[in-house]
């Protein structure tokens, strides 16, 4: 069994600060340039960012930065130019070690998202955030001590790899937190799941392709789940739908459809389905006429949950969630949401309270949230994936029933 | 029964206020986490301009009510007594000339002032909302809250601003201690620091001993602007760190800013305009329209023994625009509990001081006594604003 349980026994081996006063801490990226993963996070610690009603900047010193793919649009050379405390190295291991050939930070970012890589036969981008860790592993291992590290999104598209990082992770006891921004930033409502809650069904409405924002759309649906009566319990199966499979899903009432009816209410981003129409609720058909290619994966967790994501690009551009929870009438429903540049903002700044918790994993040598959260999630990307690449077979997911864990009990989302 | 409602308008095209709030009255709305049809029909429709693009026949006729050529026959649905339960004065949007304020002269009170010469000849009257603020004139806009109080018709105005989601979820307690106030907007005058003033209102409205009225206005533009030791810095750096917006260097990079630490804000801001708001009980306010540093709404305001709170008030995206889903919740709710859930006195208040803000403007500047201001007010115990 998987769980955070034994994670906790032992005493972590991860090493005091390098040294005393600011931590440093090293950037590993696959690319950065504007609007990419990087650059939204990176860009935080070395300029700061609105929260709590005051311009923060993080109390480390972001000094060292490796960037796989840095071609025309890469800012990381200009940044380094414009804050010379940063410095950009030619290896992993350099920027780990400052070229000092031992371990000389105190936290690692490492961001693989974005860039130009090539895609495997099921269309998953073969991101090398494996790769990078086992570089960053390797200095850990010869360095003899570790130093927490956050990983972008999921761990690895290919599951093995993924739990290969999370294992080498609890062996060296060094704290590794990942995950996607949908968890940490606002919701509208402003609300939370009740912790012990007894769910039934959850349903997140969402947009993007597969293997990108499905798991967005999955760590939406996990983080409020994963807080119901008993904890995470593993799950059991995954089955996905598309195109018209998908219709007929719906039909069939595979998930609930006042759950999806539901959490589109939340959306602030309905196509309206009739022209002169700003804002009104679609019909069926409207919704075939929008939705090219929907998708939905559909899963059961071991106490009998159910939960289904369905991505509905070309009818909203939000994520949506909603869920029955015994002893309310109506669905209880919000939207993760996303201030999305360049249309609607200039600023990504759902990635401020995920540096924020980023800085909290650095300070306190913890993750915020459950590791498990996002192995889980990684797995229901990579098995949704599957089913689909399988002909949108159901596929038993064993090695996903035995992700157990509790929530934290302190909310992690953006409320202040 | 479902209340039988007339809108009055001055257009009716795609995206008009007209158009996003009167829709929602015939094709529902999503709320709460639902789509919510309320017990409301649409009876008549009066347009003052039908310019190209005009929905309001389309609309008639999918929805079963009449478009009549005058307010008081669609108040009266074509008889010869009032025959609706509630009226939608929507007076956006539309070609009207400008006074040498810069205000857009839109009929609002010529509309209200048909309604109320209806519900004083049939001797029955019915809620009323007002979008927007009540009127360009202060005169006029007192005129029309006198009538309802006089008449005894409940009546709700005002902006999407004072109700749309916050980021975060705000809501200073009522009967705090402010001590200082601050408010950026962004867009044109007079429509868009009409919002940005409404905004500041529903949060200062919340202070100890409620509004107590406004003293005095000035409006300074330009770079006097940034020396004026009137206005908080440290609160403009709170309402800032609201901001998902941020321009200058952000649009080239994307990158985050300290707008104000940096110094870039005075470089991006070619023509700001502080408006200074005294009350009188001795809040002194401050709206800053910050055109070319944000594109958002935020707000920053120093509680006593709580320090610094701050938020912004989320305008939606457009087409959906959803922020106007929350404020016809809020109508829905006057019309069909017959009370306004918040007062009118903050629309009627933010009415007057705006004029006297864009008086101010037109003397250079000037700072005018307003003791025609002396609105007084309380806040609602509970919070208006969307958050469930």
């Amino acid at each position: 069994m998987i769980s955070r349980r034994a994670v906790l026994a032992g005493a972590p081996l991860v090493a005091p600060a390098a040294q005393i006063g600011r931590q440093k801490i090293a950037a590993i990226c696959t690319t950065y340039f504007k609007f990419s993963h990087s650059q939204h996070i990176v860009d935080r610690f070395l300029f700061g960012y609105g929260w709590n009603g005051t311009h923060h900047m993080p109390p480390f010193d972001l000094v060292s930065i490796w960037v796989d793919q840095a071609g025309d649009t890469d800012l990381s050379r200009g940044r380094a130019k414009e804050v010379p405390s940063m410095k950009i190295y030619p290896s992993i291991a350099e920027a780990l070690t400052l070229g000092t050939g031992k371990l000389a930070v105190d936290g690692v970012l490492l961001i693989g998202e974005h860039g130009r890589y090539d895609r495997n036969e099921k269309r998953q981008t073969k991101y090398p955030r494996y790769e990078f860790f086992k570089e960053i592993v390797k200095v850990f291992d010869a360095s003899g001590r570790a130093v927490p590290v956050f990983n972008d999104k999921h761990l690895s598209w290919n599951w093995d790899w993924a739990k290969e990082m999370y294992d080498t992770s609890l062996r060296m006891k060094f704290p590794l937190m990942a995950g996607s921004s949908l968890p940490v930033t606002w919701r509208t409502p402003s609300v939370e799941m009740p912790v012990n809650a007894k769910v039934r069904e959850a349903v997140c409405v969402a947009y993007g392709g597969v293997d990108s924002y499905d798991f967005h759309a999955l760590e939406t649906l996990q983080c409020m789940v994963e807080r119901r009566k008993g904890g995470e319990t593993g799950v059991k199966w995954m089955q996905a739908y598309r195109g018209e499979n998908f219709w007929k899903a719906m039909k069939d009432g595979v998930w609930s459809r006042e759950l999806m009816d539901s959490a589109l209410c939340r959306s602030h981003t309905l196509k309206p389905s009739r022209p002169g129409f700003n804002n009104d609720f679609p019909a069926e058909e409207s919704m075939r006429r929008l939705v090219r290619q929907p998708v939905a994966y559909v899963y059961e967790h071991n106490d009998g949950l159910k939960s289904s994501m369905l991505l509905f690009s070309g009818l909203v551009e939000d994520f949506n969630f909603a869920c029955h929870v015994d002893g309310r009438k109506d669905p209880f429903s919000t939207q993760m949401y996303l201030p999305m540049p360049p249309a609607r903002t200039s600023l990504a700044n759902f990635f401020s309270p995920l540096t924020n918790n980023v800085e909290k994993l650095f300070l306190t040598k913890k993750s915020p949230c459950p590791l498990e959260r996002t192995l889980l999630t990684t797995g229901l990307t990579a098995a949704g994936v599957d089913s689909l690449f399988q002909n949108e077979k159901r596929l038993e997911t064993p090695h996903l029933a035995r992700i157990v864990y509790p929530a934290p009990v302190d909310s992690t989302f953006w409320r202040s | 029964m479902p209340k039988r409602v007339a809108i009055v308008t001055t257009i009716y095209r795609y995206l008009s206020h007209a158009q996003h709030m009167g829709d929602r009255f015939l094709i529902g709305y999503p709320l709460h986490g639902k789509w919510h049809k309320g017990d409301m029909q649409v009876v008549s429709l009066y347009v003052d301009q039908k310019p190209e693009g005009d929905q309001s026949q389309e609309r008639a006729k999918e929805f079963g009510f009449k478009v009549y050529p005058t307010i008081a026959e669609t108040l009266r649905c074509g008889g010869d007594k009032l025959a609706v339960d509630a009226v939608l004065i929507i007076g956006e949007h539309g070609d009207y000339p400008k006074n040498d304020l810069g205000q857009v002269l839109y009929p609002r009170y010529e509309f209200f002032k048909e309604c109320v010469d209806v519900f004083t000849k049939d001797g029955r009257s019915v809620p009323v909302y007002n979008d927007k603020h009540l009127s360009y004139s202060f005169d006029k806009a007192k005129w029309m809250v006198d009538q309802s109080k006089k008449l005894g018709f409940p009546m709700l105005a005002g902006s999407s601003l004072p109700v749309t989601w916050r980021l975060p979820d705000l809501e200073l307690p009522l009967g705090c201690e402010i001590e200082d106030a601050l408010m950026v907007g962004v867009g044109g005058s007079d429509p868009m620091d009409y919002h940005a003033l409404e905004a500041m209102q529903c949060m200062v409205e919340r202070r100890k001993g409620g509004e107590s009225g406004v003293k005095s206005v000035q409006l300074v533009d330009g770079e006097a602007v940034w020396d004026d030791p009137r206005w908080s810095k440290q609160l403009l750096v709170s309402a800032l760190s609201r901001s998902d917006s941020p321009q200058g260097l952000t649009i080239t990079d994307a990158r985050t800013q300290d707008l104000v630490g940096s110094g870039e804000l005075r470089k991006i801001v070619k023509n700001p305009a502080a408006y200074f708001i005294e009350r009188n009980d001795g809040l002194r306010t401050t709206l800053l329209m910050l055109n070319g540093a944000v594109k958002d709404y935020t707000f920053a305001a120093k509680i006593k023994g709580k320090g610094i709170a701050s938020t912004q008030f989320f305008l939606s995206p457009v087409p959906n625009v959803t922020y106007s889903a929350c404020l016809v919740s809020k109508i829905e709710e006057l019309f069909l509990t017959a009370k306004a859930p918040y007062p009118v006195e903050r629309t009627l208040i933010v009415s007057g001081a705006l004029e006297s803000c864009l008086q101010s403007r037109k003397t250079g500047g000037k700072k005018l006594d307003t003791p025609h201001l002396a609105v007084r007010y309380q806040g609602t115990r509970t919070a208006q604003h969307a958050r469930g």
